[in-house]
């Protein structure tokens, strides 16, 4: 059998904000990711690890180096293709939920299915229940409690069905409880649809769902152990 | 994208007060170019509606260079092939008894017929509506007159009523419909002649023509002949430079609302930057935000765009009034009817709203667009432009601004290069402006820290770390302020050159009959100077003749009276220029020199009585009685070249002085009195001219209060805008321990800071704006000079403006602040 | 208003029962007037049985007059109204033919008392006379009518009749009589005409001895005569032609005076004046009661080729209406071709218009309506075929125009 081709690559990516200074948030991060891995990111602020994020759902654009999304190189798709990515392949939990504010919880799940061209409304109650939120579908996001908010991103983020998933800090604004809560809901959701989540945090909690963790200090991916075993 | 425009559009109704506020501001800049646009029509519409109208179906008229002419030409009109109708006129000015002065025309009811039909017809339609036979009244009863229909309804009268006027008590026989809006009566020729004294005399015949040349070759020679077309270009021509006057306010108008439109447009959008990032990073096309955008715009464009339309009507009323009143007090009168609401002002409106919105849109909504969606969803964040774009786009500005100081100095080609010149220049300083924030910021901060401590450095700091937004509404109320101080400092030089002017040429001690109703008789003039103690008398007579196609003034004054007791200004010599003219040569004021490039020696040839002589010009001198131009000469000459010997008013200069001095004036006013003629004393004329010249600026004045409430909404949007997103900052400030009242302050302060910055550039700008106002804008489109008088009053009231403002603008933010104080938390949304 | 004859017409016009068209030819003269002084004005013109008090400041036209040439062309403005009224055929080198119609009136609003100034100047502008005048040229060939009006007072020189001789001008239009010939001459906008008359016959004088009853009671008359038989020629411009054109032909002058001379039965009237082609002339005037019967009063005058002229009373006319024509502008329906007999003078013809339009329509503010054009036609002069031409004036037929816009 070949080696499975990873869903992810990056290669040698560099990333400097600030045209006028010479701090670099990424300094040459190379990374693989394989279909159906649930991968931690962990490290901590500031040390680059939500640029990277960033980078591979085509936020932002790498001062040097190359990302390959299912084998094609990011760079060379476009913005409209990076766009048409976003949209169906990939799915995205921020760490502040970033819901539409004028949206309800059920709107902002359609809409997601909007943009993918299939606006089922069943489908999108059918992802709000699965989060738990049943019976909340109306309410606005500032009527929804953080945890609930958050849920909601992850039942928009799932919905479109992406292959995919990249968590910002999907509990760092959630009081511990309530994390655990929302990871145990985003992992069984990804791994129900056989979704690739990545995510990243500065908190040892996500380590435990993941199979993968990546250490990351001052912007190079600096250890790869194996799974499960993370500090607590 | 069903749902990308809902998203916005709720948007809008969740932030319902900054909606409103966004929706206002739009409004306030369609109704600031609609009002002034349509009153600006109304003026010239009426005074088109007002000629048509007295002109009836007349084709020319003709009369005397000046005076009156002798009724006997009728004769030989009526003989003349060229002449299919005429109808012979006797046109004058009466005064009401609240005052007013209104048109008086004495017509043949049977010749006039077929000139202004309608007029007669009126009054002989409704044959059983009255008892009275109308016209057998207007022919036979003493003092009969027709009154216009909106004058019998102003002043509550009706047929058989009578009105007193200052030539006696007419009887109204009947009321006709006028759709000029000009108060109007209509006597019989011949009760007119014996009402002005003017027997055997008539003051012009309208014709209808069947061959111009032919006419204008048997009549040319002593006789003014002007055809409609002629007539109206005169009196547009009169109307010029006040047009001019218009447009440019009414360009500013549009500028300062195009101006305000963009600001609230801006701030839409980048208001909405964060959402805007959510939606690119769950992968919605940037063509689809945009789309969403413009949409938003658009719609905000609709609305405020059809509400400013009514905004603007509603304020044209008021402003069209003003006008009138000013063209009345400067040309002729005229009442303009508003004209009526029309959807096409609506449709303006949108138009404008909407064209205004996108392009105030369009720049951060590119620049949103284009930015990558990670650092617009980082959203309001601090949106400090970098130090290198400022000084970029004050460079910018700076060769913006060398541009238009270019253009200014191309205004004697046109001015509307003045005009535009004077907007590129304003455009190139506020680009500056993020740079004098950058360069002002530290001294402020000392400031107000010194002020109020950390509070007030915080507050100087948010100004500055938002500089994209804070610097766009520093500009346009600095724009706003300048404007202000430059027409503030304009009005108030002009005053003082005014005043200068009125005691070096008007020093008589009493005058007799200023207003243009009423002539003085010779035999007061005789009487007059027989008593002892009169120095000298100026016995003054104006008439308007057309100079190389443009409608001059022709004054005749007593040269020796006026060389002994006046010290008029030359711009070259003095008072020995008065010699020459005692001979028969002219002096011309700056106006009429500037206009038509003549200077002192050269000739000017005008059309009088006895055909074209030149004469030859000995002095220019400063006036600013008229941006005509003005010919004077002595009254020997004018009597020589027009033959006519009205007196239209008495300037009396007296010797004595002390107690006797007050016996002769009173005197004068006695003789005066009897003649039924005003009279005033110096002050007094004086300061019935200050009168005159405070109503011809109201249109300025209110076109400046304009400027000021829409930067008022400008400034108060920018810090409503800002505050509004910044609200978990506030949690912040109280998580580190500020009170309530602390936070509040804090709004306060960078309101009053970014007032303060904007006045503080308005001192500079203003007075650049005043500079060219008066030397350039001024100098070009009425050609007189109006020396600069400073005053520090403009400044005072930018100054009270500008902290006024930005406290009334805090004042929402501040509620805010109190109100939502306890439920503030650090937290997003 | 209290006019100075005492008459109160004030009240009078508020009973306003008059009908707009009970009058006679001389109606014309007090229609344009209608235009200033409403109708109100002519219901006190209009009954006779009161115009006494009211036209007692002016000469009534009762009893013999001694009439006295050329003065008596002059103007007579002790009575209140008085018209010269020239109507002709005329045809020019090319056999075209027109007819024109040239008509002053003179109508005294008001006896005024003479202002003059210091300098014992007159003052002009003093309304008593006004002068109304109405022209027309018919051009048969194109089939085209014309028509124009002016009103004025005396005024600076603007309008003026002499008393002693023949001489009218209203503004330039103008008849002035010298030694034996008149010249009149009017235009207009396009239409002009300069026209020599030559009588050709003596003066008639109508009715009896020239005083001309227009109805039963006394002082319902007027002064008439006319010269019947006018040879002329001269110059006429028409809109169409834009040229003047030399034309010769035959001229009818009627003039007219007196004061008060209508009756409230009377709805209209039809006055025929011919040349006939053997010389002979023939004026008929038939007042037309509003009963339908025509006023007893009415007559006519046959003038000889030697100029001997003979009244005809009314029982020695007979005329036939033939055929009508409806104006379509004004729907008014006229009769339009006639059998004229008499009898006594051994003349039967048959007249019709040259053309159908000749319809005055004065301005819309005048709203005076009336017929009057060339007309021709063929018949038997003392057993001789003859051809006639001449003039027809048709009034009362098509009501006010009031009515009709």
């Amino acid at each position: 059998m070949d080696t499975p081709r990873p869903i992810i690559k990056t290669i040698d990516l560099w990333k400097r904000y600030n045209t006028d200074e010479e701090s670099f948030a990424l300094r040459g991060a190379n990374l693989e990711v394989y279909p159906g891995e649930i991968l931690t990111i962990f490290g901590k602020s500031g040390s680059g690890k939500t640029t990277l994020l960033n980078l591979i759902a085509g936020l932002d654009r790498p001062t040097q180096g190359k990302i390959e999304i299912e084998g094609n190189d990011m760079e060379a798709m476009g913005e409209k293709v990076r766009t048409e990515l976003r949209r169906k392949r990939i799915g995205f939990v921020f760490q502040f939920f970033n819901l539409l504010p004028t949206l309800t919880a059920l709107e902002n799940v359609l809409f997601s299915l909007e943009l993918i061209g299939k606006p089922d409304k069943d489908s999108a109650l059918e992802a709000l229940s699965s989060v738990g939120l049943k019976g909340k579908e109306n309410r606005f996001p500032f009527q929804l409690s953080g945890g609930e908010q958050q849920r909601v991103a992850i039942a928009r983020a799932i919905v479109k069905k992406p292959s995919i998933i990249l968590a910002d800090e999907p509990t760092g604004n959630l009081d511990t409880a309530t994390g655990e809560h929302v990871l145990n809901l985003l992992v069984s959701q990804c791994k129900r649809y056989g979704a690739t989540l990545i995510m990243v945090s500065h908190a040892m909690n996500t380590c435990r769902f993941a199979t993968r963790i990546i250490n990351m200090v001052d912007g190079i991916l600096v250890e790869d152990r194996s799974t499960g075993d993370c500090e607590v | 994208m069903k749902i990308v425009i809902k998203a916005f559009l709720r948007y809008l109704l969740r932030r319902r007060s900054l909606s409103i506020l966004q929706l206002l501001g739009i409004a306030c800049g369609v109704a600031a170019v609609i009002g002034m646009a349509i009153s600006a029509r109304s003026a010239l519409y009426s005074f088109n509606e007002a000629i048509e109208f007295l002109r009836g179906k007349a084709t020319h008229h003709i009369e005397k260079p000046a005076g009156s002419m002798d009724e006997d030409i009728l004769i030989e009109i009526i003989n003349d092939p060229a002449v299919d109708f005429f109808s012979p006129v006797i046109d004058r000015r009466i005064r009401i008894a609240d005052g007013e002065v209104v048109r008086l025309l004495g017509i043949d009811p049977f010749l006039d017929s077929n000139i202004r039909p309608e007029i007669v017809r009126t009054i002989s339609r409704d044959r059983y509506s009255q008892e009275n036979n109308v016209l057998y009244d207007f022919i036979y009863m003493e003092n009969a007159v027709l009154i216009d229909g909106s004058m019998a309804k102003k002043l509550g009268l009706s047929p058989k009523d009578t009105i007193n006027t200052n030539k006696g008590i007419f009887n109204v026989v009947g009321t006709f419909s006028n759709p000029s809006g000009e108060l109007l009566i209509i006597m019989d020729i011949g009760n007119a002649q014996k009402v002005f004294e003017l027997k055997g005399m008539i003051d012009r015949i309208d014709l209808i023509l069947n061959d111009d040349t032919g006419f204008r070759g048997r009549w040319g020679q002593g006789f003014k002949i002007e055809s409609n077309r002629q007539r109206r270009e005169n009196l547009t021509a009169l109307l010029q430079a006040f047009k001019l006057n218009l447009q440019a306010l009414s360009l500013l108008a549009l500028f300062v609302g195009v101006f305000l439109i963009y600001n609230t447009a801006m701030f839409a959008v980048v208001s909405r930057r964060k959402d805007a990032g959510i939606m690119r990073g769950i992968g919605v096309r940037r063509s689809e935000v945009f789309l969403a955008f413009t949409t938003e715009i658009i719609l905000f464009g609709i609305a405020g765009g059809a509400i400013g339309s009514i905004f603007g009507y509603i304020l044209s009323r008021i402003l069209t009034d003003i006008l009138g009143s000013t063209i009345s007090n400067l040309y002729f009168f005229l009442r303009p009817t508003p004209l009526a609401w029309s959807w096409w002002n609506m449709l303006a409106g949108i138009v404008l709203g909407c064209g205004a919105s996108l392009l105030g849109g369009i720049t951060p909504m590119i620049d949103l667009v284009k930015t990558e969606p990670v650092s617009a969803l980082r959203g309001r964040i601090y949106q400090k432009a970098s130090r290198k774009t400022v000084k970029k786009l004050s460079v910018y500005g700076l060769l913006i601004i060398l541009m238009g100081i270019v253009f200014l100095f191309f205004t004697s080609a046109h001015v509307y290069i003045g005009f535009a010149g004077t907007f590129i220049f304003l455009i190139g300083i506020s680009l500056t402006t993020g740079f004098v924030l950058m360069v002002s910021i530290p001294l402020l901060r000392r400031f107000f820290s010194y002020l109020s401590g950390t509070i007030g450095k915080i507050a100087i700091s948010n100004i500055w770390l938002n500089t994209n937004r804070t610097s766009i509404a520093v500009a346009a109320f600095m724009i706003a302020l300048s404007m202000a101080i430059g027409l503030g400092s304009l009005i108030h030089s002009f005053r003082h050159s005014l005043i200068w002017w009125m005691n070096s040429q008007l020093r008589g001690d009493i005058y007799i009959s200023t207003r243009s109703d009423v002539d003085v008789p010779l035999e007061l003039y005789e009487e007059l100077k027989k008593i002892p103690g009169i120095g000298g008398i100026d016995i003054y007579r104006n008439i308007q003749i057309t100079y190389r196609g443009k409608p001059v003034h022709i004054t005749a004054i007593d040269s020796s009276v006026l060389k002994k007791y006046t010290q008029f200004s030359w711009l070259k010599g003095g008072s020995e220029n008065w010699d020459p003219v005692k001979k028969g040569s002219v002096i011309v004021s700056e106006s009429f020199a500037r206009r038509f490039r003549i200077k002192e020696g050269d000739t000017v040839s005008i059309e009088s009585a006895r055909g074209m002589v030149s004469l030859p010009v000995t002095g220019i001198f400063h006036d600013y009685s008229t941006e005509h131009g003005v010919i004077m000469m002595d009254r020997s000459t004018y009597i020589n070249l027009f033959n006519d010997r009205t007196i239209n008013s008495l300037g009396i200069f007296i010797d004595v002085k002390g107690e006797k001095r007050q016996g002769i004036i009173e005197q004068v006013e006695k003789m005066a009195y009897a003649r039924g003629l005003p009279t005033s004393r110096q002050r007094q004329f004086h300061e019935r001219i200050l009168g005159v010249f405070d109503n011809t600026f109201a249109i300025t004045r209110s076109m400046r209060t304009l400027a000021t409430i829409v930067a008022f909404f400008g400034i108060a949007g920018a810090l409503m805008t800002l505050f509004v997103e910044r609200q978990q900052e506030f949690g912040i400030y109280r998580a580190l321990g500020f009170s309530t009242g602390q936070v509040a302050l804090i709004t306060l302060m960078e309101g009053i800071g970014m007032g303060l910055i904007s006045f503080l550039m308005s001192i500079f700008t203003g007075s650049a704006i005043a500079y060219i106002l008066i030397k350039v804008i001024n100098l070009e489109s009425f050609n007189w000079t109006i020396f600069f008088y400073f005053s520090l009053n403009p400044y005072l009231a930018a100054f009270t403006t500008a902290i006024l403002a930005s406290i009334g603008a805090s004042l929402y933010p501040l509620w805010k602040v109190y109100r939502l104080y306890p439920q503030m938390q650090i937290r997003e949304e | 208003m209290k006019d100075s004859s005492g008459f109160d017409f004030k009240k009078w016009n508020t009973q306003g029962k008059y009908n707009f068209f009970n009058k006679t030819r001389l109606i014309w003269i007090i229609l344009p007037l209608l235009f200033f002084f409403h109708i109100h004005f002519l219901p006190v013109a209009l009954y006779s049985s009161l115009s006494y008090c009211y036209a007692s400041e002016w000469k009534q036209a009762i009893g013999h007059r001694m009439w006295e040439f050329p003065k008596d062309h002059g103007s007579h403005p002790e009575y209140r109204t008085e018209w010269w009224y020239f109507t002709g055929n005329l045809s020019d080198e090319t056999q075209a033919r027109y007819g024109y119609q040239l008509t002053f009136f003179r109508h005294s609003l008001k006896k005024m008392p003479q202002q003059t100034d210091k300098n014992h100047k007159t003052y002009p502008w003093i309304v008593d006379d006004v002068y109304l005048a109405h022209f027309t040229i018919t051009d048969i060939q194109n089939k085209r009518f014309w028509f124009t009006e002016r009103t004025s007072r005396k005024g600076p020189g603007l309008a003026y009749a002499a008393t002693d001789r023949m001489d009218i001008r209203l503004l330039n239009w103008k008849a002035i009589m010298k030694k034996n010939r008149i010249f009149i001459k009017a235009g207009h906008q396009g239409m002009e005409i300069d026209l020599e008359l030559t009588p050709e016959k003596p003066v008639v004088l109508h009715g009896k001895d020239g005083l001309s009853m227009k109805g039963e009671t006394q002082g319902q008359a007027s002064y008439y005569y006319s010269f019947t038989r006018l040879k002329t020629k001269g110059f006429i411009k028409t809109p169409l032609s834009k040229k003047s054109v030399r034309v010769n032909g035959t001229s009818w002058f009627d003039h007219e005076f007196g004061s008060n001379q209508l009756s409230s039965e009377q709805e209209g009237w039809d006055w025929f004046s011919l040349h006939l082609s053997d010389g002979r002339d023939l004026m008929i005037y038939l007042l037309r009661k509003k009963d339908g019967s025509v006023e007893g009063a009415s007559s006519g005058t046959i003038v000889e080729k030697d100029g001997t002229s003979r009244h005809l009373a009314l029982s020695l006319i007979n005329i036939q209406v033939l055929n009508k024509w409806i104006s379509p502008k004004t729907k008014g329906t006229y009769p339009n071709r006639w059998h004229i007999k008499v009898p006594a003078a051994q003349i039967e013809l048959t007249i019709y218009p040259l053309m159908d339009g000749q319809e005055l329509i004065t301005d819309a503010s005048t709203r005076i309506i009336y017929w009057e054009g060339a007309v021709e036609g063929k018949g038997m002069s003392k057993n001789k075929p003859v051809i006639a031409t001449g003039y027809v004036e048709l009034t009362g037929y098509a009501g006010s125009l009031g009515g009709v816009f």
